[in-house]
């Protein structure tokens, strides 16, 4: 089969190739234009998943764009670690936007409603890329245009808010990427190679050649990483950014987007860098104490906000850190809790912001005091939300407490509890902010009194799909934390 | 002196450094937001310098290959094609940093972001 071999770069060409149709058929076919975008993420899904197969069934492969082989080309990658991410990555984008199709009518204007099609296909686009890229130039070009078209969805809205909250995320952003590629530009000065596999090969001689060299390049790409997947000290861009957004935007900028850089801080750490590298300076234990503190803050930050999206977003900044503690802790069991926490937070905290999205396309609240009693008026909101928050607090039966336990385990595997304390200090932390939300939602005498617009099904529906997948990832973890441990061992 | 020596050897990466340390300093102290696309560029650009300084060799050509491989000495195109892109996106991205300071100015009425966390406060 001829066209099957061509997938890795075909995912990538679909969904660049709609959103740039997407314009063109909102001015022309204003029906179609939705449809189309939702058809393009399922056919990239469905050919994700077939890689998948594949993966099961060859082992590791890689594509060459244009069929040039490395050095020269641009070589994508497809292992067991980078498909469960683009599975993860192309499955809640296209959950995002079922659920965005009615809410944006409300949070936009209808004649940028096609171009918020394409940028959100670009940073879908992106996104994909950069989990299955094996070349750092090629990673470089992806994270710029993940931050172009991120900044553009938040933007998009054309609020005060939203303009401040994205000039400082492209300008902070912008630092990142400046930073990452001046350290691509120190590991291609001592080894002369882009594609990953390349560099890690050229690189132990040149660490014993040039040692300042390397530790400048390893700086730097904390620096850039962390500023781009809200690492604690660099998280500032962060709330403002995913409070303001509309609400299918914060949830694909705080389900996703942050993650991704994590995921290429994780090859960076154990695809590229030599072992050696990670003994000599200890980045893991820079990783290891950022993530934590940014566990702490970010719950006692997110404890003292008035505003409900605002909560979320600092919430984020804490629940990326788990992924970074499992990146930092080096052990198999930890890096598959790190993994399964990502695709779980990605779920949840999407179900969350868009919750969010209902309650304020529902009743224009944003206010956390104000929830009052919204319960009896929004039940199903409402227990979408309850189920999310369980999760974020790690009560059994949800997702969050599988990803938890896993991290927990790993951090007793090579000795360290105090990083169980944390995790357990933050569950308690969680819940401080989380259960009053849904206690008084649902336990306040007085009724809630305001106006409530019914919640089209077409909103509904997603929120109930989530529910069910955190549910089903809490109580059936086994199937995905078996692909993990597997992809792990290409790593270790 | 052995380390002074090197750097003296190698001044163009430390111009890079020095230039990408100004932008970034700029970039992150300064208030005013069209100073800060500027320090973003100049940022961008110095990488672009240090890429294309890894890329020359002394006493190279341009890499046109007319004679046999092997008698001249060519520079090596790739830092500098590779900074084409580079080139092209740090452009996309400082126009669209402009036209959200267009925006903002609409709003209100000046770039200076102390100023506007001023205005902010006061309503």
């Amino acid at each position: 089969m001829g066209l099957t071999n061509h997938f890795p770069a075909l995912i990538l060409a679909i969904l660049l190739s709609i959103s740039f149709l997407s314009p063109i058929l909102y001015r022309w076919a204003r029906k179609l234009s939705a449809p189309a975008l939702i058809f393009s993420l399922f056919l990239a899904l469905v050919m994700a998943v077939y890689l998948m197969v594949q993966v099961y069934q060859v082992g590791e492969f890689t594509y060459y764009m244009g069929g040039w082989p490395p050095p020269w080309g641009i070589e994508l990658k497809i292992n067991l670690l980078r498909v469960y991410m683009l599975l993860v990555v192309l499955a809640i984008s296209l959950w995002i936007m079922v659920y965005a199709l009615k809410d944006l009518e409300h949070e936009l204007k209808t004649e940028v409603m096609g171009w918020y099609y394409t940028l959100y296909a670009l940073v879908v686009a992106s996104m994909a890329g950069m989990t299955l890229t094996n070349d750092l130039f090629n990673l470089f070009v992806l994270m710029e245009i993940c931050a172009i078209s991120a900044c553009a969805i938040i933007s998009i809205k054309e609020d005060r808010a939203c303009l401040e909250a994205s000039f400082k995320y492209l300008i902070l952003s912008a630092m990142g990427t400046g930073c990452f590629l001046l350290g691509v530009a120190m590991l291609y000065m001592v080894t002369g190679h882009m594609n990953y596999d390349l560099v890690n090969e050229y690189l132990p001689a040149a660490i014993e050649q040039y040692p300042n060299n390397m530790f400048a390049a390893a700086a730097l790409f904390i620096v850039a990483f962390g500023t781009k997947a809200a690492l604690f000290p660099l998280h500032v861009w962060l709330p403002d950014a995913h409070a303001s957004a509309p609400s299918p935007s914060s949830a694909m900028l705080s389900g996703l987007v942050i993650k991704i850089y994590a995921f290429a801080l994780f090859l960076m750490f154990y695809q590229i860098f030599p072992r050696s590298l990670l003994e000599s300076i200890p980045l893991n234990e820079i990783v290891l104490w950022l993530a934590s503190m940014g566990i702490m803050f970010g719950s006692v930050f997110a404890m003292v906000q008035v505003d409900l999206k605002k909560m979320l977003a600092y919430s984020s900044i804490g629940q990326i850190g788990y992924v970074f503690l499992g990146i930092g802790l080096d052990d198999t069991i930890a890096m598959t809790g790190g993994f399964y926490h990502l695709l779980v937070h990605a779920i949840m905290k999407s179900l969350l912001f868009m919750c969010a999205g209902v309650i304020i396309y529902s009743t224009g609240i944003r206010q956390i005091k104000q929830l009052g009693g919204i319960g009896q008026v929004l039940p199903i909101t409402m227990i979408a939300f309850t189920i999310g928050s369980a999760s974020m607090i790690g009560i059994p039966g949800t997702g969050g407490l599988i990803s938890k336990w896993y991290l927990a385990l790993g951090a007793l595997e090579i000795g360290r509890p105090i990083f169980v304390v944390i995790i357990l200090a933050s569950s308690l932390l969680n819940a401080v902010y989380y259960m009053p939300i849904i206690v008084n939602a649902f336990m306040q005498q007085e009724t809630f009194d305001g106006e409530v617009k019914p919640v089209p099904r077409q909103m509904l529906i997603p929120l109930l799909v989530g529910t069910a997948a955190i549910i089903f990832f809490g109580v059936f973890s086994r199937p995905a934390i078996a692909l993990l441990e597997n992809a792990m061992q290409l790593f270790f | 002196m052995e380390m002074l020596i090197k750097i003296a050897h190698n001044y163009y990466y430390m111009v890079a450094i020095l230039l990408f340390i100004i932008g970034m300093h700029t970039m992150l102290t300064h208030s005013n937001m069209i100073k800060k696309v500027i320090a973003m560029n100049i940022m961008d650009t110095s990488v672009f310098l240090m890429f294309v300084a890894i890329g020359y060799t002394y006493g190279g050509q341009a890499p046109i290959i007319t004679a046999p491989a092997n008698e001249v000495l060519y520079v090596n195109p790739l830092p500098g094609s590779l900074m084409l892109t580079g080139i092209v996106v740090a452009v996309s991205i400082t126009a669209y940093a402009l036209s959200l300071v267009v925006k903002i100015y609409r709003y209100y009425g000046t770039v200076d972001y102390d100023e506007i966390c001023l205005i902010r406060s006061q309503e």
